[in-house]
């Protein structure tokens, strides 16, 4: 009896759609082809016979494939992208805040240290835990059957809301300082921008990639494994 | 020729109808349909499973996984209450359809 479910993976080697999805798609026609062949075969067909006519009920692959694929692409992005970068983004966020609130509630001060006039602010032990942190977002984002590009971004999803944060503030304390008619020097905000650049996003940003790229390096390497057993 | 949207109405409504007997998974209902059709309506593959992803993302269909007891694992689709909603009107418009098909060809005939 043929390997009906390679010969499926085979002949839909080119649909583009996600590891999960695809598994699915695979499993299910391989079901219904075995099935097929099963029953030609009860009916007293000869292995041969029985497998040439449950290959022409299948029909045309490269049809099935663009059909396929279009209809499962016309599903809502929305959907996918929500348990794919804003769940695990949004996690790693809430547990970085969660993280760094409890290190501070611990006592744990933070580290400065002087680079070139500017007074740069590292919380040590929070740095330390932002790795796992990177690789919770990583692993659910994958797991939701994330992009390379997806599960990094939701990796370092703090920081890009940090940044995005940090961008949004300092034009309106500009606008609010001029409506009060103080004079804010520009090198000074640029400074505070450096070193909470660098404290608060550079550093952790970088610490959460080395989680995320860590667990993805893994998770993708077994999620390839067990794509190479099957087909 | 017939058309793709009558292909895909009449293929539509047979789906419907025979999960309206209860569930199925897709070679049960390719089979069920060219039974009950004395073999005038028969699925392959690319016409099936493109069809009944459609159906599911409509909400007409739900798929579930199931494992039989030979441990093979199978897709099980059954109709959702918007399936079964929408099966009377389809009914209603093919017996119109063909009803005055049946008319023209008779008055054609004539």
């Amino acid at each position: 009896m043929p390997d009906w479910r390679k010969l499926v993976q085979r002949r839909l080697s080119g649909l583009a759609l996600d590891f999960t999805e695809k598994e699915e798609i695979h499993t299910e026609l391989a079901a219904h082809l075995e099935e097929s062949y099963e029953a030609l075969c009860t009916e007293g067909l000869p292995e041969q016979d029985a497998v040439q006519k449950t290959l022409a009920q299948a029909g045309d692959w490269k049809d099935l494939q663009r059909k396929i694929f279009s209809v499962k692409r016309r599903r809502q992005p929305m959907h996918k992208r929500v348990h794919q970068l804003w769940i695990p983004g949004l996690l790693a966020m809430a547990l970085s805040t969660a993280f760094l609130m409890t290190v501070q509630r611990l006592g744990f001060q933070p580290r400065m240290v002087s680079w070139k006039e500017a007074d740069i602010v590292f919380n040590v032990p929070w740095l330390l835990l932002l790795p796992f942190i990177g690789a919770v977002g990583t692993y659910i984002s994958s797991r939701a059957g994330g992009t390379r590009g997806t599960v990094l971004l939701a990796s370092v999803f703090p920081v890009i809301a940090l940044t995005a944060a940090f961008l949004l503030m300092f034009p309106i304390s500009w606008i609010i300082e001029r409506i009060m008619g103080s004079q804010g020097d520009f090198r000074n905000v640029a400074a505070v921008l450096l070193e909470d650049g660098i404290g608060w996003i550079l550093v952790p940003g970088a610490a959460l990639l080395a989680g995320g790229l860590f667990t993805h390096a893994l998770f993708g390497r077994r999620s390839s494994s067990r794509e190479t057993a099957i087909g | 020729m017939i058309g793709t949207g009558i292909k895909r109405g009449t293929a539509e409504l047979a789906i419907l109808s025979v999960l309206e007997e209860g569930p199925l998974h897709g070679y049960e209902m390719a089979r069920r349909i060219e039974e009950q059709t004395k073999g005038a309506l028969r699925f392959t593959l690319a016409a099936l499973y493109p069809m009944l992803y459609r159906m599911e993302q409509r909400g007409w269909i739900r798929g579930a996984w199931e494992t039989s007891q030979s441990g093979r694992r199978k897709r099980c689709y059954r109709l959702t209450p918007a399936g079964k909603k929408k099966l009377s009107p389809l009914r209603k418009e093919w017996a119109e359809l063909f009803g005055a098909l049946k008319r023209l060809t008779k008055v054609a005939h004539a």
